[in-house]
């Protein structure tokens, strides 16, 4: 294969006619110095704060801290080959971010640039990083579940289409795991993700991206990588540059799911910038807008009302917390921004209870409205139940004498547990989750072994689809748990209690 | 790099220049009520450019914080008394007396903005890759005077680099329509024009 020299210079002849020459102007400023990350720079003095500006190396930079006699910046770039002296150009426009289909599947660094080796991003469509968050008037409230797949979290925790709900916990309990599987779950559901990671070992992000491959989830998936070497502006700017390609589809009437991995970074990075640019610190040395940094992010995922298309963009932020500290500054500011939150547990994450949810203080603020009426029905008690159970196992462990009836509730309550346990990656339909559900607060598997709970489910799950499709279907049709709909599933648990035979 | 010089000229004092602000308009205050402005920025940019500009041991002297008022007040009147308007030399002996007589440079850069802004002048910076003939000169200060609707002041300055055209800067705004900077564009927009080409028709461009 070789290039036609003839197409290629005709290309470039077409360029030069259609060059027409106008006389730039251009605000112009002098690097003071330069370092971290950040730039004081004299002159600029028309520059408007959040503006852009070029360095000579081509690195853009946002005018952060507008002083008296400089300009601080901040770079998203290169900023070690900028040196004191060079002139800098303002370019007179907000910070944008290339949005719409064509960053869908793509891995790309907060300015939109590719990180996977696809070439350029191909699009006329951008949308500025940072923009006022839709009103009142323009939302109407959440109504809509988002289904994650994962049982504990859609039948305790639902989170509905335009809901912030935020992973919280210490390292190493499986956050993002649960974020991962949500993402996974949407295939097919017409939500387009987002996975923002900041300040993530690379190495991380490629095992993220290496899965949502494996399990289909890239074809509607963007994955935006700020990584720890990545420099502290850049780490900042993640989040609002992954919204804003995530708003693209909410105003065009879509739905999307972003997942900021994680916001406690975020701070960091954000921390850093301030305390360069001399911003007084607060607590933690954080600056006093930290608050507003991460309240007007989450305030643009929104519901959009019907008039302007109905679309949605659902927030699942992650805060990473130190020895289940939640009452640092960062995580309550964050929980008391979202609308929820999800809190997974070490103990509970290495006894073997995976996801590690701790249904005791995890919440939904939009609760029942984001579920499925048959969903509502057979999980509306499980939370008090299971906190109940929490309480009763304290009790037990002393070792008295208990009453059938006590004892008959613990042995419920272990197998609830059991069967709220779900591997990674196996997100489930919400009609599976569904009838699963059902049989455990039904009472159906008292009488199996609580080793065997997830044996049973298993075998359980692949008998009615291979077998019972019909009511599967008819749930997801009809979304309510009516009586036929129970008879039947009480049926056909009858028959495959009957012809099973657990393995030995 | 290749050029110190000039990378040293970047070197920003805002903490000068604030100072140099203050004392600048302390002076044109005092001159104005003499009448004297003009004379007195004239003069000064003398002082500055000649007297301390031509011999680095006088400056070093001003500079110096072991040498006391009394003895730089003696220099300056063996130096510039008779010379310079009484005015000048008076403020420089405020100056010594203050301990700033380090800072004149930065009192002369604001003395000069000051009075640009008193009499409406502006300063414009044209770059160009030949020098400049009168004819030129005159009409790049008309054209800009009524552009900005002040008087214009240039100062030149020959940059080979620049090919042809001419670069103007005028405060933080920079008018380039220098032939180095056309190309670059020309070729920044081809490079662009180019792949965005080159991905819609690949199968027309290349041949098996």
């Amino acid at each position: 294969m070789k290039f036609s020299s003839d197409e290629i210079a005709s290309v470039l002849q077409q360029e030069i006619e259609n060059f027409d020459s106008k006389i730039d102007v251009r605000e112009v400023g002098t690097v003071l110095e330069v370092g971290d990350g950040i730039a004081r720079v004299y002159g600029l003095s028309g520059v408007m704060a959040g503006e852009m500006v070029e360095f000579p190396n081509g690195a853009i930079g946002l005018a952060f801290n507008l002083e008296e006699n400089s300009v601080g910046i901040i770079i998203l770039g290169d900023y070690l080959t900028i040196q004191e002296g060079d002139e800098v150009k303002a370019l007179g426009t907000l910070l944008s971010v290339p949005a719409g289909d064509a960053v869908v599947g793509r891995v790309l660094d907060p300015l939109g640039n590719p990180l996977d080796g696809k070439g350029p991003v191909q699009t006329d469509v951008t949308r500025p990083v940072e923009i006022i968050a839709t009103g009142v008037a323009e939302r109407q409230p959440v109504g809509e579940p988002m289904q994650t797949g994962i049982k504990a979290i859609d039948a305790m925790t639902p989170i509905g289409r335009g809901q912030r709900e935020l992973i919280i916990g210490d390292r190493k309990t499986g956050k993002t795991a649960i974020a991962i599987d949500a993402i996974l779950n949407q295939k097919g559901q017409d939500v387009k993700c987002f996975y923002v990671a900041i300040g993530q070992k690379d190495s991380s992000v490629a095992g993220v991206v290496d899965v949502l491959e494996k399990y289909g989830a890239m074809e509607y998936t963007t994955v935006i990588n700020a990584g720890a070497s990545a420099p502290a502006p850049l780490q900042y700017v993640a989040p609002y540059a992954g919204t804003a390609m995530a708003e693209h589809f909410m105003f065009n009437g879509g739905h999307a799911l972003i997942v900021y991995d994680d916001l406690s970074k975020q701070a960091t990075a954000y921390r850093q910038m301030s305390l360069l640019m001399r911003r007084p610190p607060g607590r933690e040395a954080f600056p006093g807008d930290v608050f507003y940094c991460h309240s007007r992010l989450l305030e643009r995922s929104s519901k959009l009302s019907d008039d302007l298309g109905g679309g949605s963009l659902t927030s699942l932020p992650i805060i990473e917390t130190l020895e289940g500290e939640v009452s640092a500054y960062i995580p309550t500011n964050v929980i008391s921004i979202t609308d929820g939150q999800i809190y997974v547990q070490p103990d509970l994450f290495f006894s073997g209870v995976r996801p590690a949810m701790n249904p005791g203080i995890s919440v939904s603020r939009v609760g029942g409205a984001a579920q499925i009426k048959a969903m509502k029905k057979v999980a509306g008690g499980l939370r008090l139940d299971l906190a109940a159970f929490r309480a009763l196992e304290a009790f037990a462990q002393l070792g008295t004498d208990l009453d059938p009836a006590t004892q008959a509730q613990l042995d419920r309550g272990y197998r609830m547990v059991e069967l709220l346990k779900q591997p990674q990656f196996k997100p489930l339909p919400v009609a599976d989750q569904v009838v699963i559900l059902y049989a455990g607060t039904e009472g159906h598997l008292d009488d199996v072994e609580i080793k065997s709970v997830s044996q049973w489910e298993a075998d359980f799950l692949q008998y009615i689809n291979d077998k019972h499709s019909a009511i599967l279907e008819k749930i997801t049709a009809e979304g309510a748990l009516s009586d036929e709909v129970r008879e039947s599933i009480e049926a056909a648990i009858k028959e495959f209690k009957a012809g099973y035979k657990p393995a030995a | 790099m290749e050029n110190p010089d000039q990378q040293h000229e970047s070197v920003m004092d805002t903490g000068a220049e604030q100072l140099g602000k203050t004392y600048a308009q302390a002076l044109l205050s005092a001159a104005e009520k003499a009448g004297i402005t003009s004379t007195v920025v004239d003069q000064l940019t003398q002082i500055v450019d000649e007297y301390l500009g031509g011999s680095p041991q006088l400056a070093a002297a001003f500079d110096s914080p072991r040498i006391d008022a009394d003895e730089k007040n003696r220099v300056i009147d063996k130096v510039f008394g008779g010379e310079f308007e009484p005015l000048i030399v008076n403020f420089m002996k405020v100056m010594a007396g203050r301990g700033r007589l380090g800072n004149l440079q930065a009192v002369r850069d604001g003395a000069i903005a000051l009075f640009d802004e008193m009499s409406g002048q502006v300063l414009a910076n044209v770059s160009t890759a030949v020098p400049l003939d009168d004819a030129l000169r005159g009409k790049i200060t008309e054209q800009l005077g009524n552009v900005l609707n002040r008087k214009v002041r240039l100062k030149e300055t020959i940059d080979e680099e620049l090919i042809g055209g001419m670069v103007i800067r005028v405060g933080d705004t920079v008018f380039d329509n220098s032939v180095a900077n056309r190309l670059d564009s020309i070729a920044k927009k081809a490079q662009e024009g180019f792949s965005a080409t080159l991905l819609q028709k690949f199968e027309q461009m290349t041949s098996d």
